[in-house]
């Protein structure tokens, strides 16, 4: 109920004609070309660019997880060497976690939030771009290692006291922490940025148990980076410390405990792997409803359980040290909370097969990959739970069972899930569909593929075959089902690209038929993110949605006529925004952002390398910090600025928005 | 929709107690100096483990929340819409930071 | 707004209460604080993850470095003057080693410009610019004196043997304190840039938020030395 009336916080906002000094303090004017791409701080581009760069790094993470592959295909196999398997393993890891999974969810995340609370955009736009180009710059930084340095290879997570100096003298390990604190801003930053705007600045009405699932799942998700990057943050600021300055933080001659280096790790790293998954989670739960014809079971307890998972993911981190030498308290107590925190995602998979229950299934391509996301990550739940019981998992930890389970849950279902998202929310981000038949050829080659690569490893895993071997020998017994794996990698492989081969498929097809619209609402959607054009217009909403209950969109679509029979009253179509963006003031673009994030990963080659390289970047971080803060807080004659804005009132800043609101 | 100056107590929202007047600020800072002063006196008296630890640990808790409460003005700020969510949000979460160290550096004291 | 059941006067009332929020204020503010000010708080939150770690990394480093001295590991005990080590023996803690009444000074300078920031906002909110100015440059001034005492504190102790590279103690110590103190500089920082914008007019009362929001910065910067100094200068 407060007021809220000021001008910007922030110096920037001074009145709109200032004089402007220098030229490149102007606001950036390009609409299109490459140009208004790295200018843009529109959160849609950004999204798309995070799924781009995202897929980008895919690819080099799936040309890892390849290779290694082929070097454990035969036994005592000598394709790849220990150091280059070692390195391998861990940049396939690493890419993959940090690089593909995490940037994927804050794709949809970034495209999808503002969208589904009737918001023209983020908090505070140009915090978002930078935030993508942080984490872009970071991720290319991480992967110059190959050439730069040898390439991290002290695992994923980077044990200590192996990481240190002693054990590995090359600058791999320094990258690894180097390259991911500087993506990990981008995530904090983009962390703040989301939430802020679901939790100030929903449309009216939206009241926070009206938001859809996918909102509330990828807040719990934003909490979770806002509080797990600054704990790995940690970690690797006292591994640089040691590493680069002579710290003592892993030193065991001194009397450190590297124990220290597991539990800030698994601090971060359990909220982790539970903000790759929330996401999907969310988008499964967008997909469900809509093909089901059927609202969400038990919208609650959705809700409830991602929270509950949220904050249980922070009591449970030890269980991936029970073998570390625990005491026997602190591993039974991390035990029963790990099988604790199975509910949660069981009252999820549980409403969503009661949400298919009796639905009208539309088994679409967008369905079947839920529907594989369902099934796959049961798979590596139940597999999970045995995990959870430490004396099993005694016997499989640090073998391919582990492996086994975490691929079907970030694989079999993060990945399944994402792609399915891909699929159902094409349309509204590029204004074409994708091939149906093709998407389900594509699923069922993913399906074979995966199954055929990570099923094998929960046998392998109990015969006993340990995890980041460079090979194993002819006698144990492993070749069998190390070949099937190889060759389900490449069916996988193949799959992963037919992703890629569908979007150019489809949007060939799409030229050749005149470019046909598909409307604002092909898939006959629940949410309000369907109630304006596709693509989605620049400015999102023309006037800002009300909102009064639940799937609202749905419920202006579908009504009960007078014996109780729901009905639909209007197409999607036809009382969809028409994308008018008379009237509309919108952020003006800026070069700072990506300035700002070139700045910093020359910072990082100095900590490296050699400290003088730090005073240039820091030059042209503090530079781009004051470019940022000086510019004009709105530009005249940039993009996307409606003429009707010069009357009183409005404070011309670049990162307010203020929508005008008319009665619908 | 015109800008306005505005005065002391309308960026606050409708229903929230007044800014703390001036004494009101000298008053907290003198208490936060006081106990900053006991704290002190009560580690050189010779009190040794929980005996010394527990006051320490509790005066310090009494001038975060002063700080946080009087300075930070989060007292008055969890008087706005939906005070109750951001402050359940805001203790939980410090509630949830604290005990995850505590488990980890009790987890290596007492080798449990 | 009726086809969905709701009475009409239900739900146009709430509608129209959030529309005309919207007319105020110009912008849609859920929560009731503005979007910086939530940003704020938020990024606030994720700090005191960051200096949680750092305290508990602080507590184990010493703890298990107390550990070795009175076990005598001798490559522990290498690293400092045997009358340091002697001392640190006999108390079973390190803390023989700060010099609290210097420290207790300090920290009462750190409270002190707490008291002079909050002033500050008072000020600017009230229209008093002259009173902005002067309990600005009073915080940054303390803030300032706050770190030279740090770093005069560094280089006593340095002299006295505890070096960043030599033992778990310096390199926790250093590393914590470090960060506390970089944060302090940057509110430094961010304290002339008010300073400077005030001096050209350019600070109003329309403004005070920015003072706020800088002003939560330092109090938060004050409430992790009210820890630090509790936890690690006088908890043995």
């Amino acid at each position: 109920m407060a007021i809220i009336d000021k001008p910007p916080a922030l110096p920037a906002g001074e009145p709109r004609r200032a004089a402007r000094p220098l030229g490149v303090f102007t606001r950036p004017k390009e609409q299109a070309g490459i140009s208004a791409w790295l200018t843009t701080v529109d959160h849609k581009k950004i999204g798309i660019m995070y799924g781009s760069a995202a897929l980008f790094f895919l690819l080099i993470g799936g040309v890892a997880a390849l290779l290694i592959r082929i070097q454990l295909a035969t036994p005592n196999n000598t394709f790849l060497s220990g150091d280059a398997y070692n390195r391998m393993y861990t940049m396939h890891g690493t890419v993959m976690v940090f690089l593909v999974v995490m940037p994927i969810g804050a794709a949809f995340a970034n495209f999808l939030m503002p969208l589904q609370v009737g918001a023209r955009d983020v908090a505070f736009p140009r915090i978002n771009a930078f935030s993508f180009w942080v984490f872009f710059f970071g991720g290319l930084m991480l992967n110059t290692s190959w050439f730069l340095g040898g390439g991290a290879d002290g695992g994923w997570f980077n044990y200590a006291p192996n990481n240190g100096v002693a054990f590995s003298p090359s600058h791999g390990i320094d990258f690894w922490n180097v390259g991911l604190m500087i993506a990990g801003i981008g995530s904090l930053t983009g962390s703040i940025n989301l939430i802020t705007t679901v939790l100030n600045m929903r449309a009216p009405g939206m009241t926070l148990m009206k938001m859809p699932v996918f909102t509330w799942m990828t807040l719990v998700t934003q909490f979770l980076l806002l509080f797990a990057i600054p704990v790995i943050t940690v970690a690797q600021l006292l591994l640089t410390f040691d590493r680069r300055f002579g710290a003592n933080f892993f030193n065991v001659q001194q009397g450190a405990d590297p124990l220290l280096w597991q539990h800030l790790f698994w601090v971060f790293g359990h909220p982790e792997v539970y903000l790759m998954i929330l996401p999907a989670f969310g988008i499964v739960s967008e997909i469900i409803p809509t093909f089901a014809r059927k609202p969400i079971f038990g919208y609650p307890f959705m809700v409830f359980s991602g929270i509950a998972i949220g904050f249980m993911g922070w009591g449970v981190w030890a269980h991936h040290m029970f073998v570390s030498g625990l005491g026997p308290l602190s591993v039974t107590a991390f035990s029963v909370a790990t099988m604790f925190i199975a509910v949660p995602t069981g009252v999820k998979i549980l409403n969503w097969m009661a949400t298919l229950w009796g639905g009208k299934l539309i088994l679409n391509t967008p369905m079947l990959f839920a529907i594989g996301l369902i099934t796959q990550f049961t798979v590596g739940g139940l597999s999970g739970v045995s995990h959870a019981l430490a004396p099993s998992d005694t016997q499989q930890t640090d073998t391919y069972y582990i492996v086994a389970h975490f691929h079907y849950v970030l694989f079999g279902g993060a990945f399944f899930g994402f792609v399915g998202g891909v699929y159902h929310w094409f349309p509204k981000a590029f204004g074409y569909m994708l091939n149906d038949t093709f998407g389900k050829v594509q699923f069922w080659t993913m399906v074979l593929g995966f199954n055929l690569t990570f099923g094998p490893m929960h046998i392998l895993g109990l015969q006993g075959m340990p995890r980041r071997m460079q090979t194993y020998d002819d006698a144990m017994g492993f070749n069998f089902w190390n070949l099937a794996a190889t060759i389900g990698a490449f069916i996988l492989g193949v799959g992963v690209l037919m992703l890629l081969a569908n979007v150019a498929y489809s949007y060939s097809k799409w030229k050749a038929a005149g470019r046909p619209n598909p409307g604002p609402d092909p898939w006959d959607a629940r949410t309000i993110e369907w109630s304006i054009a596709s693509p989605a217009p620049a400015h999102n909403f023309d006037v800002d949605p009300v909102v009064t209950s639940l799937d609202d969109f749905w419920h202006r679509k579908y009504q009960e006529d007078e014996n109780g029979v729901v009905r639909r009253v209007h197409t999607g179509a036809e009382i969809a925004q028409p994308g008018n963006p008379e009237g509309v003031h919108l952020p003006a673009p800026s070069y700072w952002p990506i300035v700002l994030a070139f700045g910093i990963p020359i910072i990082g080659y100095g900590v490296i390398f050699n400290l003088w390289l730090c005073l240039p970047g820091a030059l042209v971080v503090i530079g781009a910090l004051f470019g940022w803060a000086l510019e004009p807080a709105d530009d005249l004659d940039a993009p996307g600025h409606d003429h009707g804005q010069d009357g009183p009132g409005h404070d011309g800043s670049g990162d307010h928005h203020e929508p005008e609101l008319e009665t619908v | 929709m015109a800008h306005t100056a505005h005065d002391t107590d309308t960026h606050h929202g409708h229903d929230h107690a007044a800014h703390p007047t001036e004494k009101q600020y000298w008053m907290v800072f003198v208490l936060l100096v006081a106990l900053t002063a006991v704290e002190v006196a009560w580690s050189f008296l010779g009190a040794e483990g929980p005996a010394l630890v527990i006051p320490l640990l509790v005066m310090m808790t009494v001038k975060f929340f002063l700080v946080a409460g009087a300075f930070m003005h989060l007292y008055f700020d969890l008087k706005i819409l939906n005070g109750r969510l951001f402050t359940w949000a805001f203790f939980g979460a410090i509630l949830l930071a604290g005990a995850v160290y505590a488990a980890v550096i009790a987890s290596f004291r007492f080798n449990i | 707004m009726t086809d969905i059941g709701i009475p009409v006067e239900e739900s146009a009332a709430f509608i129209a209460h959030e529309q005309e929020l919207v007319h105020e204020t110009g912008h849609a503010s859920s929560l009731g604080l503005s979007n910086t000010k939530l940003a704020f708080w938020l990024f606030l939150g994720s700090e005191c993850l960051l200096f949680g770690a750092l305290i508990s990394t602080y507590l184990l480093s010493v703890g298990n470095f107390v550990g070795q001295v009175v076990a005598g590991n001798p490559r522990v005990l290498a690293t400092m003057p045997a009358e340091v080590m002697n001392e640190i023996v006999e108390k079973g803690s390190v803390n023989s080693f700060f010099d609290i009444p210097f420290t207790s000074a300090s920290s009462f300078i750190l409270l002190m410009s707490s008291l002079t920031m909050v002033l500050a906002h008072k000020a600017v909110s009230e229209g008093n610019y002259r009173g902005t100015k002067i309990w600005l440059s009073a915080t940054a001034l303390l803030g300032s004196t706050f770190i030279s005492g740090q770093v005069y504190e560094f280089t006593v102790f340095y002299r006295e043997g505890l070096h960043y590279d030599g033992n778990l103690f310096g390199s926790a110590f250093y590393t914590l304190t470090g960060f506390h103190g970089a944060h302090v500089t940057v509110g430094i920082l961010m304290l002339v840039a008010l300073l400077i914008m005030a001096f050209k007019g350019k600070l109003q009362a329309d403004r005070a938020e920015t003072v706020e929001i800088i002003g939560l910065y330092w109090h938060f910067v004050d409430v992790v030395w009210v820890l630090i100094f509790t936890v690690v200068y006088l908890i043995p």
